[in-house]
């Protein structure tokens, strides 16, 4: 029975983590409606920006590094997507080719993040944390934070959509786009505010995972984004709710699953549980249909 | 007096010109339609005056001011706005945020303008928390309309408002867009349906093959062989 809590204490760390990377898959999904593959790596690097201000040269608190770290990756988001995606977006209609432009950007990405850093694992300058004992739950004050700030950006980006004019433009332009410009919204604008703030969230995602792994490496956004795709397909793709949700119960399944089966079978766990809702639900469990 | 003039505009999709060389004024306070055969290209008249389409001639004016390249989300801010014929409402949201969103275009006091769309859209005002994908065609038209309205509009374009639905709610949406004009604004009304048109418009434009065939007040397309123009083989001296 303990290890069954101990592990829903690190199901509710693996789905917060998912739960921030997923609704930033989901908010720039919602505004362009093409899947971004190279969203693991923008992780990665977020990841890597917060070790440069960190562990690398400024040496800052993990903490102060980690919203450097993502803003930073915010701002890259932005630049990518004027140099890059947008532009393809604009010159093809169907978009399957913006889809292996992200893709060839992955492995660009995932090669630079190699070639500055090179292979080795990585850690932040951190104390090491005692672990404090909440309930049946066996957590570090640091996972406890990492939880925290999961909440502070579910409940906000909730609260941002349902009640300011940036989150409900954001809604009406992934309803219906052309009916959303043609409404009087600057749908550039908002493409671009999307980009930022998934950008940022995928920077932070990348970070609180390396503080509640204890490591970064270059290929742990590539391998986290599977779970990611997991969680928007089981939560509704496009619904950032369903995002949230989708999170919670693959986080919860991974890390259940490997005090009880085999650490090894965590993504086949995550992808059982996806072909199960595809089969059963293809629109994902929480996604509502648009009329 | 025209608030909205399109003079000599061609356009259409990529290289293909759909219409050719049309030239349109819509009056403020009155309902100007246009009809015509399918193909003729209405819409795609409709969607250039608003933007979607870029015109690759002639001039477009709102009021003095030329709105040929303005992109189409600073037109509802100058007080053109456009209800497309499908997919006019935002599904997903509910009535109060589409009207809303309509508003965020506006320069004056949204709440109160809500308030007094709301005061004519009675249908819509007891459905605010409903999502607009839930309610029935007739009543997405309807909030399309409302929402358009949020912005006090100088001219409304609204491409067939009344496509699907029944005679009982055509008859309601034509009375809205007949208050609309009452209020001063302009009205361009893309129809398919000629009786209607005619019935309700106060200018009358038929296109045919892409061209401004012939035009003129409604009583006076009344009186013409429309069968003979739909099918080309007749202009009129108007």
């Amino acid at each position: 029975m303990t290890l069954f809590w101990l592990s829903v204490g690190f199901g509710f760390v693996t789905a917060s983590v998912l739960a921030i990377a997923a609704v930033g898959l989901s908010l720039q999904f919602g505004i362009t409606n093409y899947i971004n593959f190279a969203y693991g790596d923008f992780m990665a690097l977020g990841a890597y920006f917060t070790y440069v201000f960190n562990a690398e040269f400024f040496h800052w608190n993990v903490w102060i590094a980690t919203v450097c770290g993502s803003l930073l990756m915010g701002v890259l988001a932005v630049i990518i997507n004027h140099l890059l995606f947008s532009r393809f977006a604009r010159r093809f209609s169907k978009t399957f080719y913006v889809m292996i432009v992200t893709f060839g950007l992955s492995l660009i990405i995932l090669n630079v993040v190699y070639s500055i850093w090179g292979p080795d694992v990585r850690a932040y300058a951190m104390p090491i944390e005692r672990v404090v004992r909440i309930g049946p739950f066996l957590l570090t004050r640091d996972q406890l934070l990492v939880m925290a700030i999961s909440v502070v950006v579910m409940v906000g980006v909730a609260v941002m959509l349902k009640t300011t004019r940036l989150g409900k433009s954001m809604r009406a332009m992934s309803d219906n786009t052309t009916l959303a410009m043609t409404s009087g919204i600057d749908t550039r604008r908002i493409t671009t505010i999307t980009w930022f703030l998934s950008g940022t969230l995928s920077g932070l995602a990348g970070a609180v995972l390396g503080i509640s792994e204890g490591n970064i490496t270059p290929a742990a956004g590539e391998l986290f984004l599977f779970v990611i795709f997991a969680a928007v397909i089981v939560g509704g793709v496009g619904s950032i709710y369903g995002a949230m949700a989708g999170a919670v119960i693959i986080g919860m399944a991974t890390e259940i699953s490997a005090a009880f089966i085999d650490p090894a079978y965590k993504l086949d766990v995550a992808f059982v549980i996806l072909i199960l809702t595809l089969l059963f639900r293809p629109n994902g469990l929480f996604s509502r249909p648009k009329g | 007096m025209p608030v909205l003039t399109a003079e000599n505009v061609t356009a259409g999709y990529g290289r293909t010109p759909i219409i050719n060389d049309i030239s349109l004024s819509v009056d403020a306070g009155a309902v100007t339609t246009i009809i015509g055969p399918n193909g003729a290209g209405k819409s795609t008249f409709a969607k250039t005056v608003v933007g979607i389409l870029r015109a690759t001639n002639g001039r477009i004016t709102l009021g003095d001011q030329d709105i040929t390249r303005m992109p189409p989300h600073q037109m509802p801010r100058h007080g053109l706005v456009y209800v497309p014929q499908n997919d006019n409402v935002f599904k997903t949201l509910t009535v109060r945020e589409n009207l809303d969103v309509g508003g965020y275009a506006s320069k004056g006091d949204t709440a109160a303008r809500m308030e007094y769309v709301l005061s004519i859209f009675k249908d819509l005002s007891k459905a605010t928390e409903k999502r607009a994908g839930n309610l029935s065609g007739g009543q997405q038209n309807l909030l399309a309309i409302a929402r358009a309205l949020m912005v006090e509009p100088t001219v409304i374009v609204l491409d067939e408002p009344t496509a699907g639905l029944s005679p009982a709610y055509t008859d309601v949406v034509w009375n809205q867009i007949e208050g609309i004009a009452q209020t001063g604004t302009g009205v361009l009304v893309v129809e398919q349906n000629v009786e209607r048109a005619l019935k309700h418009a106060t200018f009358v434009h038929i296109f045919v093959a892409g061209s401004n065939h012939v035009h003129g007040t409604a009583a006076d397309i009344a009186s013409l062989d429309l069968a003979a123009i739909f099918l080309g083989r007749a202009g009129a001296d108007h």
